[in-house]
């Protein structure tokens, strides 16, 4: 290939992008979701900046369930710690799960869509199978029942990687069960690409099944990877915040799932401390809610056709 | 017809053997043998000897594969899901069956307020595309289905029981409050409003999507406008119309969700200590009573698959594209 051509490709590409961002950034739903996504992604990565390190019964600063006051934007939990502080590191362990989950459920989620819809026959009979099964089940039952089983044959001293064990079984347990969804997705779209002339062209060129699996239809899937993916992240928020809220977070890394299980136990709803069960809940609802604006956005943008969700 | 009927319990069949398969597998997984861990762990003494009696009248010494598991089938075929560690010696099955009404009484009630609310809403939403309601629908639905629905409980229960004093916000009946049926009835339904709120708000968010989706795909089709120049009203387009075809995709919805309805009960349930499946299940998930969520495993298991069923049976009927 001549230098010409491949500046000429660049420059392409480069057009190409830049278009797709600017409908992307003129999207309405998509502005909101990304200012309040980096707002959290801003606050996720440096809490320790921004409010001090996570306070324990032993550092805590305020009174018992104070509400909210000069001192303690967000009031104080019960036994007296900034639910500021909590929240801003719960952003980090919500955050961080979601996002690893989601990366474990859309790697198997790809694999298993692109090789059912490629190969065809009994591989795609059987790998279809399996993902009816976790498609139908919802992941949060199956989470369920896996997590504290896994938990007991691990144990809950020690780390992974950063990661309280507790923490970790989630992020695979969610990963591991979510990924049925994207699967199906991807399946039917390797099912047309398969038949494109760009297909029959390098398996004439000599490409080895999984070289063309890998390099030619892969990249014209990124469109559904990321629009999908982003609603991925969302369910999976959801996810781990319900099992949290039931016990199976780790209250010394707590997430905002863990933050309202410790309300609920605190009796938070009963004695009208809104602000502590109110400030994680709102991080939720407002994280999810940007993850899904933004689903929603990529996937207008990427296909016009399409408006499921305005 | 029947070839497909044929393929589609063959499906719930499979997907049913799964959450046996996968049932039996966690049990083995968890360190200590059952026969121990059922004898009371550490804190009781056993003799070995006493342990290896219980393993062979259990049959635990049999290989696990096929025996145990073919065991284990067997008798969950039969309904005898084994005993609960926490509540010593009651039968799993009965547990759950002594709590299954509560659930059903939430997940129902909640269901048919959402349904009835959701399809309302997001019909007209999808009717009138553009107009102040459905803006006002469409982004609180985004706002409702992104939130969990155990914290709009959590949230209820701070406005309306705490701060106003108008319905209980926990439990299932009032102390002493319950002589005779219509009072017991009357307390029952105020300890169940908040929670069916709670899961049916949820709900709704998904019906008016989903709806109303529906809904703008067929306002555009070429048999809306023929009916228009046909010189039908407004609302006999929308009743003989566009409503009929607009509720085939909500009527999957309604029956493939119910696992995720029961799922989202769970966490409501624990928020207001419903004596439900929920209830139940984060008992037993705070005691590590395997067996009791093993139980309910299968019941949802079993429950998401019948509503598969009708589901897909439902489809055919409704839908006479399908029958070829």
């Amino acid at each position: 290939m001549s230098e010409g051509t491949v500046q000429s490709l660049s420059r392409i590409r480069a057009r190409a992008i830049k278009g797709f961002l600017r409908q992307l950034l003129g999207h309405g739903g998509a502005q909101l979701g990304l200012v309040c996504l980096v707002f959290f992604v801003a606050v996720a990565a440096m809490p320790n900046i921004l409010v001090g390190p996570l306070q324990t019964a032993i550092t805590a600063t305020g009174d018992f369930l104070a509400p909210p006051s000069g001192q303690h934007l967000l009031g104080t939990d019960d036994v007296g710690r900034d639910v500021l502080n909590l929240v801003a590191h719960g952003a980090r362990i919500s955050l961080t799960i979601a996002l690893l989950a989601t990366v474990i459920s859309l790697i198997v989620g790809t694999i298993v869509g692109i090789t059912a819809g490629y190969f065809g026959g009994w591989v795609d009979v059987w790998l279809m199978r399996l993902t009816d099964f976790f498609f139908v089940v919802p992941s949060f039952v199956l989470a369920l029942v896996i997590t504290p089983v896994v938990l007991e044959v691990m144990g809950r001293g020690g780390e992974i990687l950063g990661f309280r064990p507790s923490l970790f079984v989630i992020i695979v347990v969610i990963g591991l069960t979510s990924w049925a969804f994207i699967a199906r997705v991807i399946r039917s779209q390797t099912l047309s690409l398969k038949e494109r002339t760009f297909v029959d062209r390098a398996r004439i060129a000599g490409s080895s099944d999984t070289s063309i699996m890998v390099r030619h239809i892969l990249p014209n899937l990124v469109p559904q990877i990321a629009a999908n993916g982003a609603l991925v992240v969302a369910n999976a928020i959801y996810i781990e915040t319900s099992l949290s809220f039931l016990g199976l977070g780790d209250p010394l890394q707590p997430s905002w799932g863990t933050l309202l299980s410790l309300a609920q136990r605190a009796g938070a709803a009963s004695v009208g401390a809104w602000w502590y069960l109110g400030a994680p809940g709102i991080c939720v609802l407002m994280v999810s809610l940007a993850f899904v604006l933004i689903g929603n956005a990529l996937d207008d943008t990427f296909n016009p056709r399409r408006r499921v969700i305005p | 017809m029947s070839r497909r009927i044929g393929a589609i319990f063959l499906r719930a069949m499979m997907t049913l053997l799964m959450v046996a398969t996968l049932n039996f597998i966690l049990f083995r997984v968890i360190p200590g043998d059952p026969a121990s861990l059922l004898l009371g762990g550490a804190r009781i003494s056993v003799t070995a000897e006493q342990i290896e009696a219980q393993r062979q009248s259990w049959g635990l010494d049999r290989p696990l594969f096929p025996d145990q598991v073919v065991d284990y089938l067997s008798a969950t075929v039969h309904g005898d899901f084994g005993y609960s560690f926490k509540f010593r010696g009651r039968h799993v099955a009965d547990l759950i069956l002594e709590r299954l009404p509560a659930t059903i009484a939430l997940v129902g009630l909640a269901q048919f307020i959402a349904i009835l609310c959701g399809v309302m809403l997001g019909v007209y939403a999808g009717w009138r595309r553009g107009g102040g309601i459905d803006h006002v629908a469409t982004g609180a639905s985004l706002a409702l289905y992104s939130t969990p629905s155990f914290w709009l409980g959590m949230l209820l229960v701070v406005i309306f029981s705490t701060a106003l004093g108008w319905l209980p916000g926990y439990g299932a009946s009032s102390p002493g409050a319950t002589i005779g049926f219509v009072a017991w009835l009357l307390d029952y339904l105020r300890h169940l409003a908040l929670p069916v709120f709670a899961v049916a708000l949820g709900l709704i968010g998904q019906y008016v999507v989903v709806a109303r989706a529906a809904m703008s795909d067929v306002v555009t089709e070429d048999y809306m406008v023929t009916a228009r120049a046909k010189g039908l009203t407004n609302g006999q387009m929308l009743m003989r119309h566009a409503f009929r075809n607009a509720m085939l995709p909500v009527v999957t919805l309604v029956s493939l969700n119910l696992g995720y309805v029961v799922a989202g009960a769970i966490t409501v349930e624990a928020v207001f200590a419903w004596p439900g499946i929920g209830g139940l299940t984060v008992e037993a998930l705070n005691a590590r009573d395997y067996p009791v969520l093993q139980g309910v495993f299968l019941l949802l298991g079993v429950s998401i698959v019948i509503a598969n069923l009708i589901a897909d049976l439902a489809y055919g009927l409704l839908d006479p594209r399908v029958k070829q």
